[in-house]
């Protein structure tokens, strides 16, 4: 008789599936905003060629990956994370952190605050990534939800704001 | 008290404080089966002749495998290779680290290579690389500043490839910390001042920042207290026992404060400013802390009107304003500054136009604040700091740092 429940890895399908969307998204956005926003683009333009992140949730994924390719384009190269040299590894523990943190119930640097992520690399890389990824926050959510995951909404022209939210969701759906 | 929703602690390391805490070593060392130290230290550590006072403590019952006394003022990934090399040239079983922070940082480099059985420390870099527990580690610090005793990272410098590593892991943290009044009693005044100060940095950081915890908050309150009650003590009478036991606990409690809840801005701007042109941690910290207090007032004046109990007396406390109490810190940690600065005839700088060499020379020219924000955006120390800081905020701060006026708070982006 077996009285203990079995437990498996890879279970939570549904939740998986949410933050590999967001994940996706995520990846497809910050190619965009590497076209669309100055700032981005220079955070970018400072990293070494070929450089390669990858964000994702402990212990079997969902990842994204983007990186620049040969010719400095910054391209969101996908969830296969196998077979790729890795310069900057950004994992969540667990995916009930993920969904913490894509449901924007926990703000990015409260969550790096309480440990939730490894991060696997040189430190002025995580930086970079780490303004990246806010800037495509702002870009991405409504100001409402924005507000609660950045520690300051910044004060941006109307132009970069809407006009580029827009070009930005365009170019991350088309996927260009 | 704050309580975050989830919060990791750790700091399992046995504190041995006393006047005569060295004589315990033999014992610790037997408990861990080691009987064969390597001593790490650097030159300025043994010219002192704190080596010699750590060996008349253990002779009778230890056998030192070998003395390394060239740690660089820098820890260096050379140095630490080659330390591993004596350790096993020796047939040693244990390392005793006598010094300050790159004294212990190095100890703790050359602890991964030797109980990995590896030969260079490089291949343990990153996340996890550590699996398992290290040989036994006993540190003896002789500043009362870094806390390194106490915390889960060693900071190795790779100077052929201008890189700063950093090495965490839980495994890094000492098995043992000896807390003598001997080894800090002939600490020179001025960097008595600064080291103190890094300490304060410490604790007020940790309190004040994203990733405080209780256990963090009771630790950096101990700390604060025991700075502000003993600090210009030990400045007028630098053989007080009693005070340098004092801030040498205080220096502990601030290092476990602040490996477990991290720092923030003030450490930010302040690696940034040590390595663009060469200003000592600790002064660095004393300058800008009540900046980076100010910096981050409009997030977190509820936690940084609390340390005025610690800093100034609970009759202090009781007697400002409620509104004024954050603004309170502030102007006592200046005041801690100026008090410092007069009792090292000036040596102690208040702002960093102040800073000067050993030759009088200007160490921060204005010029160079540029290049400092600039450098300041690679160090992830802000990731914990309460308020974002971009570019022109820590140009801002670096500004007013320099001048020494206050900040003007109006011109926070955030306010
Ligand atoms: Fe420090």
């Amino acid at each position: 008789m077996n009285e203990f429940r079995e437990v498996t890895p890879g279970g939570k399908p549904f939740k998986k599936a949410y933050v590999a969307l967001m994940l996706w998204f995520v990846g497809r956005a910050i190619q965009a905003a590497a076209k669309v926003d100055g700032d981005v683009k220079k955070e970018f333009e400072k990293l070494p060629e070929g450089f390669t992140f990858c964000l994702g949730v402990m212990p079997h994924g969902p990842y994204m990956i983007v990186g620049k390719d040969r010719k400095e384009r910054v391209k969101y190269m996908g969830w296969r994370r196998e077979g790729r040299s890795i310069d900057l590894d950004m994992k969540i523990k667990n995916i009930e952190a993920a969904i913490l943190m894509f449901t924007f119930q926990e703000g990015t640097a409260v969550a790096t605050a309480r440990d939730r992520m490894v991060v696997d690399g040189e430190v002025p890389y995580a930086c970079a990534i780490v303004r990246v990824l806010d800037i495509g926050e702002v870009y991405l959510l409504p100001k409402i939800i924005a507000r609660l995951a950045v520690k300051r909404y910044p004060v941006w022209s109307f132009g970069r704001k809407y006009i580029g939210r827009v070009r930005i969701y365009f170019r991350s759906i088309v996927g260009y | 008290m704050y309580l975050p929703e989830y919060y990791e602690f750790c700091c399992r390391v046995k504190v041995i404080s006393g006047h005569n805490a060295l004589e315990k070593i033999p014992e610790s060392l037997a408990k861990m089966h080691a009987a064969r130290p390597l001593i790490i230290t650097d030159k300025g550590v043994s010219e002192a002749g704190l080596v010699d006072i750590v060996l008349d403590a253990i002779r009778d019952e230890v056998a030192v495998g070998a003395t390394a006394d060239d740690v660089p003022q820098d820890s260096s990934l050379k140095v630490v290779n080659r330390l591993a090399d004596v350790y096993r040239d020796n047939d040693c079983d244990s390392i005793i680290a006598v010094g300050g922070g790159s004294v212990m940082d190095t100890a703790k480099g050359v602890n991964i290579v030797v109980s990995e059985n590896a030969h260079d420390l490089m291949k343990f870099s990153g996340a996890g690389a550590l699996k398992r527990a290290l040989k036994p580690l006993v540190v003896i610090p002789t500043t009362s500043g870094t806390g390194s005793e106490a915390t889960l990272v060693a900071v190795v410098k790779d100077h052929e490839r201008h890189l700063k590593m950093a090495f965490v892991s839980y495994f890094l943290l000492p098995d043992v910390a000896i807390l003598d009044s001997r080894m800090t009693l002939t600490l020179p005044p001025f960097i008595t001042a600064a080291t103190a100060m890094d300490a304060m940095a410490h604790a007020v950081e940790a309190y004040t920042g994203l990733a405080k915890n209780p256990l963090s908050d009771a630790s950096a309150l101990a700390a604060i207290s025991l700075i502000s009650s003993n600090l210009m003590g030990v400045m007028e009478n630098p053989s007080d026992r009693e005070g340098r036991l004092a801030l040498a606990n205080a220096a502990t409690l601030a290092g476990a404060a602040f490996s477990n809840s991290m720092v923030g801005v003030v450490h930010t701007l302040g690696h940034a400013t040590g390595s663009v042109c060469g200003v000592p941690h600790g002064m660095c910290m004393a300058i800008l802390l009540p900046y980076g207090l100010e910096y981050n007032m409009h997030k977190n004046a509820h936690f940084t009107e609390e340390l005025l109990v610690p800093l100034a007396g609970a009759e202090v406390y009781a007697a400002t304003p409620k509104h004024l109490r954050a603004e309170q810190v502030v102007a006592h940690i200046r005041k801690m500054n100026q008090d410092l600065h007069d009792a090292t005839a000036g040596r102690h700088a208040r702002f960093l136009g102040e800073v000067k060499d050993g030759g009088g020379r200007q160490v921060v020219p204005r010029e160079k604040l540029e290049d400092i924000a600039e450098a300041a955006l690679d160090d992830g120390s802000i990731f914990y700091n309460p308020e974002e800081c971009d570019y022109e905020d820590f140009l801002m701060i670096l500004r007013t740092a320099w001048e020494g006026t206050p900040l003007d708070r109006g011109l926070i982006k955030g306010v």
